[in-house]
């Protein structure tokens, strides 16, 4: 027989050969005594493959493959507790924060060196402003009027006076 | 087996354990614990056959399911579960094998399973008392058959075992093993020869083991 004899051969031991297979093996099966032996002595080949040991999985197998299953699932963290020094950082962080936010608005607020010259300034002006009252609050008209002299002639009685 | 363009769901209407299969994709725990307890003798059996050493058959079993409950968000059913399943476990048994071939590992006598020596329930299927003459025959011989498959090639023996054990189809183990179907009849051919030709003086003398040494 030759390879492709011996193939179709096994396929129809293994019942895997097509109807034209079948009637073609079978008809070479009925009239060749060593096609005969050689399916026999490929069946029998085959049922010795029955030898081999075929062991149980052990007891707890299913216990350990969901064991190990189980270490794949995803872990939600259980909720944190709340732990003193953590939080004692946070409280920390937190003072020194509103520290240098406060530290920073006061020192805005606060004269410096260099601003101590416009305070004083401030305090001059407030003076004269409090002292010339009468020529800031007339200052639309004044400024209208070129001569200051001509300013004072005016409040002269003799050259603007009543008649009366 | 499954007809071409079968949807999902019809395949989920004839097969149980795609059914199984969705209720672990929804993260139903008792399912897949439901899938473990149903398939696991078939797995650490084929894994046993595959690899000849019941500690890591069991730990390829384990890395099987492993692999299917990370996948499970994924699933899409597009053959029977079964084939999913095998097709997976051929992947890991094959890396197995070729890792093996790497890095040789001396192999255990068949009856020894560990450190803690056999396990109570690795029998021989034959073993059913008898003299112990008798047992110690089938021993052999199972020591014999299992060197006869040791020599054949990963893919052969693969082939082999879940044409065999599996009792799957030409077309099953095809698509386990991403191959084609004639592919597949080769493959069994060229492995059932070579077995044939390991296990000649046993198959003449009906299986039994030498009475004297030749």
């Amino acid at each position: 027989m030759n390879e492709e004899e011996i193939a179709d051969l096994v396929a129809y031991l293994d019942g895997e050969a097509d109807e034209k297979t079948v009637r073609e093996v079978e008809e070479k099966l009925g009239r060749d005594a060593s096609i005969r032996a050689e399916a026999d002595a490929l069946q029998r080949t085959w049922d010795l493959l029955d030898y081999l040991p075929k062991p149980e999985p052990a007891t707890d197998f299913t216990h350990r493959t969901l064991e190990r299953v189980s270490a794949l699932r995803p872990r939600i963290p259980p909720p944190r507790r709340w732990r003193w020094r953590s939080g004692a950082a946070i409280v920390g962080w937190a003072a020194a924060l509103l520290l240098a936010i406060t530290s920073s608005y006061w020192l805005a607020k606060k004269p410096t060196m260099s601003d101590r010259g416009a305070v004083v300034e401030q305090a001059e002006i407030d003076q004269l402003l409090a002292r010339d009252r009468r020529l800031v609050e007339n200052y639309r008209t004044y400024e209208h009027v070129d001569d200051v002299e001509f300013l004072w002639a005016l409040s002269d009685p003799d050259l603007f006076g009543d008649d009366s | 087996m499954t007809g071409l363009g079968e949807t999902s769901s019809q395949l989920a209407l004839r097969d149980p354990d795609v059914r199984l299969m969705h209720r672990v994709r929804d993260d139903d725990e008792g399912a897949f614990e439901e899938l473990v307890e149903s398939y696991q003798r078939r797995l650490v059996a084929v894994m046993h056959h595959l690899v000849g050493n019941a500690d890591e058959a069991e730990d390829l079993a384990q890395e099987v399911f492993l692999r299917v409950y990370r996948a499970r968000k994924k699933y899409h059913a597009r053959s029977k579960f079964s084939t999913w399943l095998f097709t997976i476990a051929n992947n890991l048994a094959l890396n197995a094998l070729r890792s093996r071939q790497r890095k040789p590992v001396v192999p255990l006598e068949t009856r020894d399973s560990g450190p803690l020596g056999p396990r109570p329930a690795e029998q021989l299927v034959t073993d059913r008392g008898g003299p112990p003459s008798q047992r110690l025959q089938q021993q052999e011989l199972a020591a014999v058959v299992r060197q006869a498959l040791d020599g054949l090639n990963e893919r052969q023996r693969m082939a082999v075992v879940l044409n065999k054990f599996e009792d799957m189809g030409y077309a099953e183990i095809a698509a386990i093993m991403g191959l084609t179907t004639k592919a597949v009849k080769s493959l069994l051919n060229r492995a059932r020869a070579n077995l044939r030709e390991a296990l000649q003086s046993y198959v003449e003398m009906d299986g039994a083991p030498a009475a004297c040494e030749e």
